[in-house]
């Protein structure tokens, strides 16, 4: 019987001269592989092998030992930042997940309602991918939006009479009308809007900030995340912690998510019997058995875990102080509403929010999931809006009056927008809207952006951009650069590449939007 | 004739072996050598393209001979204890001469091809002829010392071309870099004793100092100011703007359609003709639009209002005051930290945007004692965050030494307002939160002539609801 080729048998070891290959092939082999080829090849394995040795420690330093932003400078950081003055110290992101729709909310075209349920030409869509869901349809008829739009503030910037509170603030407000993204599905376009990134295991703009800037309050963690209550009628997609992870940067940078529910931190008080002082006791000797965990083996990890203890243990007293909101006056009722008193909602995570920027919480993200308006904008689209539109609205006039304003940055985004045309049927009564990269409206308020403005055109249909496009990109590095940052220059090596929150594609920083 | 004369004696001279042909050779080159400048005139005008082509390296070729006058001064120091290197000087020197005359050439073709002219310009030139001169002269004593004849002049006449080297050279760094290449970063104190030059004192609060003056300084007057008047056009003063370059006015008042100075910036980047030259920042929309206003109302240097151009009020946002270094206190600073458990931190990595009081990780127990030792380094602070703390009136005695105090939180203190008059040297001052105090309206009285304070907080206060009629509570908006 014929030997198998690749049969492991020690008395007819497999040579590639048995391999059912072409016959030139095996000449070739059989010509090359000489003994003094192999000492050769091996020979130089072996410097290569020890040049790394000498000198690999150099160029893999940067790994685990921080960054290597700049020489370190005797003002700022220890990484040298902010790079300028920053017009503002803080930031709270307020993110629509699911892709809010821009034309029903903000981008006013008045020329839609003549257009209803006409097809939209093909030139506005050009040769774009669409996603599975409406790729399939032979129509796009448009859906003109279902409420009316009106003028308000000093400006007289158009808004939806879905959003009356927010109309109130449109003279505070910079709106952005063509936020543009890379992605059309939901979790690239989420990642992107996060962390700069499609991919995951990039850190995400919280991340950044907690590790560039550091923390202002050392009882507090630099970076909160606020997930807001879900409503069973809403199509909510879900957000993952990867959105507030720290990717390559120490774990002791991700955001702390605190709960929904009226427990904050789960387990928050010491346990029956055991006190403050016992508890340090402990939590000394587990650090003593960490730090000679970290001297053995060397994990940067194992920091974080040192310093994730004591973050937990400062906590303990600092949070019950920081959610305890008895002694908020009559006044901070009468503008959140009542709402705002049962934790979870979109409205109470504002008023923690703002109760955190007054302890220097640095960045605080709150997540509102539902605005995946796939069908039946007309019933769900009011229900968002009601949900969120006081909460943010109460934020920016909150902080305008404490003073709080001046050097905090309010941003409110979702990942993408969402299209004219309705998926599924359109009716008088009802529409449906899929997801739309091209253009999407966002807003920021605050330190270092320019209010009452409303920057970038889109077309008719609110589908392309005409002018002034500002893709995620541009958008991240320009909240950076409100924060006193260079986003070009502020980078953290790993993997061979100086890793930056705007990509390795050029970012720019939107000069327009800025006071 | 006169020439044919003293050419005549020269010969003369040579004949009776007064002078030796090296010194001829000598003189005759250097008359040469100032006559160049007079033969070439530098008139402004753009010559052959092939002239400016090579006259681009002349910033290349020009280190080598200095460089290598450099060489020369170092051979002939340290031929005194090794000899042997004495004859490398000779040949240095030679090489020096050459590659200098060389260089010399293509910095004239340079200026002659480009047009360039100004007055840094010519005393760049004039510096490298003298140069060169000295050079010849060097050549022609050498010998001489060498042999002993003569004795201290050769040194001299080195060190002289040293020195004449070192002022050609900055003139030449000055027109490539600019002229505050090396003052702009330098250190307050020495700062202080270069001041800058002045603008149209004149015209001070029109829209032309305020608005068009800037845009010009910041974006044209490197090559089209005092030290490069490149096209003879010069946009660094008001008259010199108007009059224009060599080919006539370059603002037409009430036309900006035939101001060339407009339709210069206006065209496409990649047009030859576009300003800025030389890859350098071009104008942005804003600034042109403003331009154009400007022209349109006519140009005027004296108008202090042009429908169409916003100006930053005046009294708005005076230019923050810069804070000195505390570099050197880093130490202390730590250790103040250490010990009083608030924290300065930096504005920014500029030493110069200050300091940041923070007191939020011991607010509860942060009273007017612990404030008091940061008089240390008051004038380095320019944001005190004393909100949520224990301090009382008496705070405002310690806070009138910050000097520098830019904002001040004392949101949610049991300050009165009482004191809040000390606050009135505090000319920097922006910001003031005093948000959930006691204060009154009476009690913000001596505030009301601070200049620059523009944000007062007053939420939550006896005297919110007088002031909200003024609207005080409110963030003002540029």
């Amino acid at each position: 019987m014929k030997q198998h080729p690749l049969c492991t048998d020690c008395e007819n070891p497999v040579t590639p001269l048995g391999l059912p290959i072409p016959r030139g092939m095996k000449q070739q082999w059989a010509a090359n592989e000489t003994r003094r080829r192999f000492l050769g090849r091996s020979g130089k394995v072996l410097g290569w092998a020890a040049l790394a040795g000498l000198f690999g420690e150099l160029c893999v330093r940067s790994y685990g030992e921080g960054s290597d932003i700049g020489s370190p400078s005797p003002a700022g950081n220890a990484l040298g930042l902010p790079h300028f003055a920053p017009k503002a110290k803080r930031a709270i992101y307020l993110f629509m997940s699911g892709g809010p729709p821009q034309m029903d909310l903000f981008d006013y075209k008045p020329s839609l309602a003549a257009q209803f349920n006409k097809d939209m030409p093909d030139s506005i869509r050009g040769n774009q991918q669409l996603t599975g869901m409406t790729a399939g349809q032979a129509h796009f008829p448009v859906a003109p939006p279902h409420w009316p739009f009106g003028q308000h503030g000093k400006t007289g910037t158009w808004v939806s009479s879905l959003l009356p509170y927010t109309a109130r603030m449109v003279d505070e407000l910079t709106i952005i009308k063509t936020t543009n993204t890379d992605a059309i599905n939901h979790e690239p376009a989420i990642m992107l809007m996060n962390t700069g990134n499609m991919n995951a295991g990039k850190p995400c703009l919280g991340a950044w900030l907690a590790y560039g800037l550091g923390s202002m309050n050392d009882n507090l963690p630099t970076f909160i995340v606020l997930q807001t209550k879900t409503n069973p009628k809403e199509n909510n997609q879900p957000v993952s912690s990867r959105l507030w992870g720290s990717g390559f940067l120490s774990s002791e940078y991700a955001g702390v998510g605190l709960r929904s529910g009226s427990d904050p931190v789960l387990y928050l008080a010491d346990p029956a019997g055991v006190d403050r002082a016992v508890r340090r006791e402990m939590l000394d000797t587990v650090e003593q058995i960490n730090r000679q965990m970290l001297a053995e083996i060397g994990d940067p990890e194992t920091n974080a875990r040192i310093a994730q203890y004591e973050m937990a243990f400062r906590m303990q007293s600092s949070v019950p102080e920081l959610t305890d909101l008895t002694k908020e006056p009559q006044s901070t009722w009468d503008l959140y509403g009542p709402e705002a008193k049962e934790p979870g909602t979109f409205a109470h995570n504002c008023l923690l929010a703002r109760r955190m920027a007054e302890r220097g919480v640095r960045f605080t993200q709150i997540y509102k999931r539902g605005w995946d308006v796939h069908g039946d904008v007309v019933g769900t689209l009011p229900i968002l809006c009601q949900e969120t539109d006081r909460g943010a609205y109460a934020l920016v006039t909150d902080l305008k009056r404490r003073g709080l304003l001046d050097d905090t940055l309010v941003i409110w985004a979702g990942e993408f927008g969402r299209t004219v045309y309705s998926q599924g049927g359109l009716s008088q009564e009802n529409y449906g809207r899929d997801h739309h990269p091209r253009c999407f409206t966002t807003w920021m308020a605050g330190g270092g952006v320019r209010p009452g403005i409303t920057y970038g055109e889109t077309d008719d249909y609110s589908y392309n951009v005409v002018k002034d496009p500002v893709h995620v990109r541009d958008f991240n590095a320009t909240i950076l650069h409100c924060l006193g940052i260079d986003h070009s220059k502020f980078t953290y090596k790993f993997q061979g590449l100086d890793q930056k929150l705007t990509s390795p594609v050029p970012a720019h920083v939107v000069q327009g939007l800025l006071a | 004739m006169i020439a044919a004369e003293k050419l005549w004696a020269a010969l003369k001279l040579l004949r009776t072996r007064d002078v030796s042909p090296p010194w001829l050779w000598t003189s005759g080159l250097s008359v040469l050598l100032v006559a160049l400048p007079f033969a070439v005139r530098l008139d402004g005008q753009q010559h052959a393209d092939w002239l400016q082509f090579l006259g681009r390296f002349h910033p290349l070729l020009v280190h080598l001979p200095i460089g290598l006058l450099v060489l020369l001064s170092i051979l002939e120091v340290a031929a005194n204890s090794r000899p042997n290197l004495r004859d490398a000087a000779g040949f240095v020197l030679y090489l020096t001469l050459v590659t200098g005359a060389i260089s010399l050439i293509f910095g004239i073709l340079l200026a002659y091809g480009g047009g360039v002219v100004g007055s840094t310009v010519m005393r760049h030139m004039w510096g490298g002829i003298a140069l060169l001169i000295e050079l010849l002269v060097c050549a022609t004593v050498r010998p001489a010392w060498i042999s002993g004849r003569i004795e201290r002049a050769y040194p001299t006449l080195l060190a002289v071309t040293l020195l004449t080297l070192a002022w050609t050279a900055h003139q030449g760094g000055s027109l490539t870099h600019g002229n505050d290449y090396l003052t702009d970063y330098m250190p307050g104190p020495l700062k202080r004793l270069f001041p800058s030059s002045a603008s149209d004192a004149a015209y001070a609060g029109s829209v032309y100092v305020r608005r068009i003056h800037p845009i010009l300084d910041a974006k044209c007057a490197a090559c089209h100011g005092a030290s490069k008047e490149r096209a003879g056009l010069r946009l660094d003063f008001y008259e010199l703007l108007m009059k224009g370059s060599k080919d006539g006015a370059v603002i037409a008042p009430g036309n900006p359609d035939h101001s060339l100075l407009l339709q210069r910036v206006t065209l496409s980047p990649s047009d030859h003709h576009f300003m800025p030259a030389e890859g350098r920042t071009p104008l942005s929309p804003d600034e042109i639009a403003d331009i154009r206003t400007w022209i349109l109302a006519g140009a005027s240097p004296t108008a202090t209002s042009v429908p169409g151009i916003t100006l930053i009020a005046e009294n708005a946002e005076l230019p923050i005051q810069p804070v000195a270094d505390y570099s050197s206190l880093m130490t202390e600073i730590r250790a103040m930290q250490s010990s009083q458990g608030a924290k300065l931190v930096a504005v920014s990595a500029k030493p110069s945007d200050g300091l940041i009081l923070q007191t939020v990780d011991i607010a509860f127990k942060f009273d007017d004692a612990q404030l008091a030792p940061f008089r240390r380094f008051a004038p380095f602070i320019v944001e005190a965050e004393l909100g949520r703390t224990a301090v009382s009136d008496d705070c405002f005695d310690t806070l009138s030494k910050f000097t520098n105090l830019r904002a001040l939180h004392l949101e949610g203190t049991a300050v009165t307002g009482r004191s809040l008059s000390k606050l009135s040297s505090l000319s920097q001052l922006r910001y003031l939160n005093l948000s959930g105090t006691k204060v009154t309206s009476e009690a913000l009285g001596p505030l009301k002539g601070m200049p620059n304070l523009h944000h007062i907080y007053l939420f939550d206060t006896p005297a919110e609801s007088s002031s909200q009629a003024t609207d005080s509570t409110l963030r003002s908006t540029q």
